[in-house]
Parts: structure tokens; sequence; C-alpha cells
């Protein structure tokens, strides 16, 4: 009979299971199957004729597309070429989402009153659809770089500044009195106590962050943009190029996931105390 | 009366929105070479007490001072260790050590060589590089006495610093205390709820009651020293003295939190 732990844990249950079994449960063997098993229904609706090319393009087709679009190019631009104009992009916005967010978050961690100012500013227009305010974004900023850049900074801005917050308000009152009794000033409380009390919870902004500048890159390559995945993907949906619509997906969901993982593995490095008994 | 004490004058304090005080006229010497514990129940005031002492709360009457000198906040001549939460589990075990250290300014090769001194005092030298977050609770307590050792405290005020730990392990903090106290000379201050620990420990125990929070009694049980002249620790605990005497601060608790229900009632 399973016990409670085992079926709400049930990565227990592999403390004493046989080691076959625990390579079958690895994160990555079953983050490999449910990729395969995408892959093997994907093929099999579109191979059996179930579903027109049209509407859903065989994998050998999504796939022959990406390398055309690597080699020949799409819309006056290579695949690479697109891929660099977006991650500049996402690059830019998210180290301005960087160095506004976590000094913002940390501050009204800290303020109770800067908390208070801010707070309903940040969670009011958190929920807002970027393509909401896009229209407001270029009567102001035009239709340049700085548009797009801004509509992504936006979208990483929120969750930064709040996961900034939400990791100063986790610093224990022991942690601080403690360290206040062995003579630390504000400042060394606040550089050498709160920030790296705050750091694991401000990397899981960012990537929390990084996924939305990521659903909103779509948007912000809308403005008149010629370069750039988003720009490659509602180009091929205007000329119904649906294996082209699929590449650009595969490639900004592969990329977008290779990037989480760097960013959890940066994680587990600066903040291998996160999770364990503290 | 003794210049050199921490002492709390006639100390109330009344937090905001609580119809009574938390405590109500309490005075305290704590003298150099005192180990003064202060024992109670919960909501008998005795954090509060610390926490006055070590500056994180003003008097509401009342004023502290050390050595003659008024206290006003927290500061590094008064070193707290807690029972959770204290350590920085991003450094090493040397590293939280040296913190005290780093604080001060010392340069990074002298406070390494103090910190593995005082990690070797409380028997963790093997341990010097290892990440906090990996070590058991008796072990993390060793680091954050080492750590307030290193600070250049006058005084070193605990909270229930043992108080998460099993009996075995608690038994042995006791000892490193006492060896501790021996060795660094410094005064003593510490709060449990833990009746044999109080009468252990203690070179004067201060027995507080809640409702408000005060101290309605005052021993010397004296068997610190008494270990720290070579008598065993089962002995001194099963001694009829200590026995005797832990019944008698259980009566005077139970009294006086029967006098305190009836007052509610």
């Amino acid at each position: 009979m399973p016990s409670v732990f085992s079926s709400a844990l049930p990565g227990l249950t592999g403390l004493s299971a046989p080691r076959w079994r625990l390579r079958l449960r690895h994160p990555l063997t079953l983050g490999l199957f449910s990729v395969a098993l995408l892959w093997l229904i994907w093929q099999i609706a579109a191979g059996s004729g179930w579903i027109q090319p049209l509407f859903l393009p065989a994998p050998q087709a999504v796939l022959a597309k990406l390398a055309l679009a690597a080699g020949q190019g799409f819309m006056d631009a290579t695949l690479w070429q697109h891929l660099a104009a977006s991650l500049s992009r996402i690059g830019l916005a998210l180290l301005a989402a960087v160095a506004v967010g976590v000094p913002l978050g940390l501050a009204m961690g800290v303020s109770p009153v800067l908390r208070g100012l801010l707070d309903p500013l940040i969670e009011g227009y958190r929920p807002v659809p970027p393509l909401a305010y896009l229209p407001l974004i270029v009567i102001w900023c035009g239709i340049g770089e700085l548009s797009k850049v801004l509509l992504i900074f936006l979208a990483m801005l929120a969750p930064i500044v709040l996961s900034a917050t939400h990791g100063v308000t986790r610093v224990s009152p022991s942690r601080l009195r403690a360290a206040q009794s062995l003579g630390a000033s504000r400042r060394q409380l606040l550089w050498r106590v709160v920030l790296p009390t705050a750091l694991p919870d401000i990397l899981t902004g960012l990537r929390i962050g990084l996924g939305a500048g990521w659903s909103t890159l779509v948007a912000a390559e809308l403005v008149a943009a010629t370069r750039g995945l988003g720009f490659m993907v509602q180009s091929a949906a205007q000329f119904l190029v649906t294996d082209m619509v699929l590449a650009g997906i595969v490639v900004i969901g592969g990329i977008a996931f290779v990037l989480e993982l760097g960013l959890r593995a940066l994680q587990q490095r600066l903040c291998p105390w996160h999770g364990q008994q503290d | 009366m003794d210049d050199d004490a921490l002492r709390a004058w006639s100390v109330s304090v009344r937090y905001p929105g609580q119809p009574e005080p938390a405590l109500a006229d309490v005075s305290l010497s704590i003298g150099p070479q005192a180990l003064t514990v202060a024992l109670g129940p919960s909501g008998c005031g005795k954090t509060t007490l610390l926490n006055v002492l070590a500056g994180f709360v003003p008097p509401s009457q009342g004023r502290v001072t050390l050595a003659g000198a008024p206290i006003t906040g927290p500061g590094a001549d008064r070193a707290v260790v807690f029972q959770h939460d204290a350590l920085l589990p991003w450094l090493d075990v040397r590293d939280n050590v040296a913190f005290a250290l780093e604080l001060q300014g010392v340069g990074r090769r002298e406070r390494h060589a103090r910190a593995e001194a005082l990690l070797a005092e409380v028997g963790l030298a093997h341990a010097a590089r290892q990440p906090v977050w990996t070590l058991s609770g008796g072990m993390r307590q060793r680091v954050g006495i080492a750590r307030a050792l290193a600070s250049p405290s006058r005084a070193l005020l605990m909270d229930e610093p043992f108080g998460a730990l099993d009996a075995f392990t608690r038994e042995q903090m006791q000892t490193l205390l006492l060896e501790v106290w021996r060795h660094s000379g410094r005064r003593i201050f510490l709060i449990t709820h833990d009746i044999e620990e109080a009468l252990f420990l203690a070179t004067e125990l201060v027995l507080m009651s809640p409702g408000p929070g005060r101290i309605v009694e005052r021993i010397e049980p004296g068997f610190s020293r008494r270990w720290l002249a070579g008598e065993p620790v089962r002995a001194l605990k099963s001694d009829p003295a200590f026995i005797a005497l832990r019944e008698h601060l259980l009566d005077t608790l139970a009294r006086h939190r029967q006098a305190n229900d009836k007052e509610t009632a």
C-alpha cells in the first residue's frame, strides 16, 4: 500500500528503488521521454494524413525548413541573423530589467514606505498584456529598436522586482540581529546579509522574467521589425508558411529552454543552500 | 555594586496594542565573570529581556547600561547567539566565524587564522571548510558560539541556544559552553525554559513568571563551578541538592501559574 509520502512526494519512493528505476526516474530521462512522445504523436498525426500539412506539417518538413532558413535565409535574413536580432533585444532588455529591477526590489523590500508607494503600480501593470500597451509605447517611443526593447523590458521588470522584494522579506530577523550584534553597519547588513539571502529569489525572478520576455518577443517584433524570430514567425504566418511558423516556435522554445537551464545551473552554483535546511 | 556589569535598571517594556507589559520593573546585574540564566515558561518576558540587553528593543521605562555606559542599540560589545537561522549559509564554517572579524576590519589572513583557532576551541577544526548548511544542529550552534567569541564582545547573550537539540547533544553543548565561558572569561546571559539546563549552567539563576513578565526569584546554584572543578555531569544532575532545587523551581513556577490563572479568571 503506498504511503502518504509516496503519493504526495513520489521522489521519496526512489530512495529504496533499484538503480535502473532510479535512472528511469531521472529528470533528464523523463524530459527526453516527454519530448520523444510529443515527436511521435506529431509524426503520427502529420504522417497519417488526418491533418493537412497546411495545419500541421510533418516534423521532417519543419526541420527541412529550418535548415533552409539557416542556409539560404527567410525574409531577407538567415536564421542566425534573426536569432541574433532577437537575442540582442532579449539581452538588452534583461540587462536593463536587472539593473533597474533588482535595486528597486531590494529597496522595496527594505522600505515599507517605498513598497506601499510602488507595489500598486507594479501589481497594476503586471497583469496587463504587453499587446495592450504596445500602441502607447509606439506613440511615445516610435517604431525603432527602443520600443521593442522597452516592451520586453516591461514584461521582465515586474517579476524581477517582485522576486527581489520577496527575497528581502525572507531574511530572518535572527540573522539580521545576529549580524547587528557582531557590529554590522546598515550598509554591511544590506550587502553581506540581505542581498545574499535574497539571491535565490532574485535568480528565480530572472528565470520568470526571461520567460515573460520570450513570450513578449513576438509582440515586440510586430513593431516594424525586419529581423528577429518573432518577425520571422509573423511573416511566415501571413504567408501561411506553417512549417516556418513551427520552425520559429521550435527555435524560440529551444533557446528559451537552454537559457532557463543555464539560469537553473547558475542558481544551483551560486545558492547551493537554497531549499536545503538553513 | 559592580561598575563593569551589564545592568538592567527597573526595566519595563510594553509592546503597542498589548494590554499588559511584556516586562515589568526588572532589574538585573551581570558581572564580568557571571553566567546568568533566565528561566521561565513561554510568555514570561525572557526573550524581551534579552532583546533589551542586546539593544534590539528599547525599554519603555528604565535603562540598560554596560560598564556604566547607556545601551541605545545593538553593538559588537554584546554578541547574540540565536537558536535558529543566524548563520550565513552562503559562507563556509570558517568564513562564518571570520565574518565577525571582517566586520571589525581584520585582514584576511589574520581573520582566517583566528577563526580556525576558535573552531578548534569548539571542536570543529575538521569542519572549517564545510558549508554550514551541511552541519548538524549541534555543530551549527558551535559555529554560532565561535562566531560570537570572534567578536570583540564583552558579553554573550544566548537566546535558547540549545532548545532545538536532542538531549545528548544538548548536554555536550552545555559542557562546551562552560569550557568556553572559563577560557574566554566573558559574561554570559542565557535564556531557557529547561530547568535542568538552567540549574546546571547558572552562576545566578533568575526565575521569571508571566503576566506581566517579571523576576520572581533569584538563586545561585553553583553546579557549573563544581563541574569546572572536576565533578561529573551525571553526578551533579543526580545530586540531591540539584534535584531539590529543580523541584523547588517547578513548585514555584506552578504556584505562579495558578496565581496568574486566578487573576485572569
